[in-house]
């Protein structure tokens, strides 16, 4: 399916408008302001927005987009690619004119970075970033056209609207910035100045997330709000875990213990299989992946975290509540590391008492034998003075 | 019987706050309310908290018990509840002892805590002598014993770093709420999964510092004879007239 292909598509195409596309497709208003209903539930918009969306869809001007692949598995792009209602998608997505796309593009060699000048020249487009960018050694580890990823992003940013991070990779560094990372990869928030920057995390990020972004900005004019890390509030300000369809296990103490026993077929809570859901914001329990048809914890496998910060190193172990604690080499569970520094203490205390039961020959208490006192009640005659 | 007189005491300080009992056999062992009632109190109420908050978040990390098929129950739920609630019986222990801190009598004070003399700082060394074989008695304190004094001082800083980790982790259902903005600074130096390891380990090192402090208490009780066990609950404890 061809997302906008706006490479090798003539100036006189860009004038249609998108109700000729949709009717030239034979797609009547009915399903495209179904769609426009879905991006305003995506927004967590009230219904009444749809009718706005649709506005703003039909009226706007094409922004350029140039969609750049750094390092990458191209797994943003097979995930935008499959977008919710794939036909509507791809008329609404053709509003943009994706002017330089290396997975889905036409043109090749000089042919394309040409198109990709010609979209940079007239500014105010967005600069959709796939993968991370290598810094060390100048940025050799990834070069495209004879230029780094770190020049590219550099120029294609200069003059653009918005840069948009769609994935782990381009948001945080990903898998290439993962423990020991041996290129040096950043995120595209570390290169790019002066220019909004966008993330979009997840292990791919989400098509329906992708498309929302895009079109909150063509029907208010501005990016959505965004959390702490730089996310779209509308997408990451939820946690996995509170919107959770099997929360009610979790509250009620109902735990898959292993892969395939009862809890697991009966759809209990994956806390112990080392799910992440506590940890990771993301609106996976309530978009879905896959056209809405499921997401990981739906399907039996606990989530991974894959839309936070460093998840690679930071989630890991995936199958294990907490992360391990490595020292001399040797990779520990807390809970071990943890019950040997009780039992170490109580140890150590103990052969300490016996070295100083040894050591004590004469007691050299201060006292040789009790005092011949009777108490009277203490905190009675205490207290009348009681403290000033 | 028992005697009561007015006392100078460490630091020329009145004692009438210390409550100073004399034996009647003339001995020069006086008995001395070294812990007011709000100390004892708090110590306790503190240990409750630690022992509620042990069992509840180790379940909370860990759950440790099998839930049957048909459970309706609300188990994590209650676990989570009691932690929480403990967890707010502990913050508020620890701010009414740092409160009194400032108002209790000369061995529940800030001083014995952060030793801002000279001499304290010695004996703090002469303790940890003491404790690698290097010297043979115990330290003469009243109250608490130099090291221990200090070493409360670095407990407290484990518990504000279990405090604010705690607080960020409830933040988590709603990052915007009052304990986002309290404690949500947290994740600027860790990731989430960090600040969860930490918390737990904060927990496994309360532990040994409880058998820690336990074993301590005893071996200075059997060396001293000064009733320091019993004094936590009683108040009390028998110490040589001279170091009042």
């Amino acid at each position: 399916m061809g997302v906008g292909l706006g490479v090798g598509v003539g100036v006189a195409d860009r004038i249609e408008t998108l109700p000729d596309r949709l009717e030239r497709a034979g797609i009547n208003r009915r399903t495209f302001l179904k769609y426009c209903g879905t991006l305003a539930a995506v927004l967590a918009l009230p219904d009444a927005y749809a009718r706005n969306i649709a506005n703003a869809l039909q009226t706007v001007k094409k922004p350029s987009v140039v969609w750049l692949e750094f390092q990458d598995c191209a797994g943003n792009t097979e995930s935008f690619l499959r977008s919710r209602n794939p036909a509507v998608a791809d008329l609404v997505l053709d509003i943009l004119s994706v002017d330089y796309h290396e997975t889905i593009m036409a043109a090749a060699g000089h042919q394309a970075e040409a198109a990709k000048a010609a979209a940079l020249a007239e500014g105010g487009h967005f600069v959709v970033v796939e993968g991370s960018i290598p810094r060390a050694d100048s940025g050799v580890y990834c070069t495209i056209a004879g230029k780094t990823a770190w020049q590219h992003l550099e120029e294609a940013a200069e003059g653009a609207a918005a840069v948009i991070a769609v994935g782990s990779c381009s948001s945080f560094g990903g898998l290439p910035a993962a423990s020991p990372n041996p290129t040096g990869a950043v995120s595209a928030s570390n290169i790019v100045s002066g220019v909004p920057v966008i993330n979009l995390p997840g292990c791919p990020a989400n098509a329906d997330n992708i498309t929302a972004t895009l079109v909150h900005y063509l029907t208010f004019g501005g990016l959505p709000a965004l959390d702490g890390e730089g996310r779209p509030l509308f997408a990451y300000g939820q946690r996995i875990h509170d919107s959770c369809e099997r929360r009610a296990h979790f509250d009620a103490g109902q735990f898959v213990v292993e892969w395939g026993d009862d809890g697991h077929r009966n759809g209990w809570c994956l806390y112990k299989m080392g799910c992440k859901g506590p940890a990771t914001f993301h609106n996976c329990p309530a978009v879905r992946w896959n056209e809405g048809t499921s997401w990981p914890i739906g399907a039996g496998h606990g989530c991974n975290g894959c839309s936070e910060p460093g998840f690679w190193d930071t989630m890991s172990p995936f199958y294990e509540r907490l992360p391990k604690i490595s020292a001399f080499g040797v990779e520990s569970s807390a809970d071990k590391v943890g019950l040997l520094l009780a039992g170490g203490t109580a140890a150590a205390f103990a052969a300490h008492g016996v070295v100083k039961a040894a050591q004590r020959k004469v007691p050299h208490a201060m006292l040789a034998s009790e005092p011949d006192t009777v108490e009277p009640d203490p905190d009675e005659q205490a207290d009348e003075k009681g403290p000033a | 019987m028992t005697v009561e007189t007015p006392k100078q005491g460490i630091h020329g300080e009145d004692l009438d706050r210390g409550h100073v009992l004399i034996a009647a056999d003339g001995s020069d062992i006086v008995t001395v309310r070294v812990w007011d009632r709000p100390v004892r109190i708090i110590h306790w109420v503190l240990f409750a908290a630690v022992i509620v908050l042990s069992v509840t978040g180790f379940y909370i990390g860990s759950p440790f018990i099998r839930q049957g098929g048909n459970s309706t129950g609300y188990l994590m739920g209650w676990m989570r509840f009691t932690h929480a609630v403990a967890a707010w019986v502990f913050i508020l222990s620890i701010v009414s002892r740092i409160i009194w801190a400032f108002m209790g009598n000369q061995w529940a004070r800030w001083q014995q805590f952060i030793p801002i003399d000279k001499e304290r700082r010695r004996w703090s060394r002469e303790t940890f002598k003491y404790y690698i074989f290097l010297r043979d008695a115990p330290p003469p304190a009243v109250g608490h014993n130099p090291l221990a004094g200090l070493t409360y001082t670095f407990v407290y800083l484990m518990f504000f770093v279990q405090i604010f980790t705690g607080l960020a982790l409830q933040s988590l259902s709603d990052p915007g709420g009052w304990k986002g903005t309290t404690a949500g600074w947290v994740f600027n130096f860790m990731s989430l999964q960090g600040v969860r390891l930490l918390h737990h380990m904060i927990m496994w090192t309360t532990i040994g510092f409880v058998i820690h402090h336990l074993f301590s208490v005893i071996l200075v009780d059997m060396e001293e004879r000064s009733g320091l066990t019993s004094s936590i609950i009683t108040g009390y404890k028998r110490v040589p007239r001279e170091r009042l």
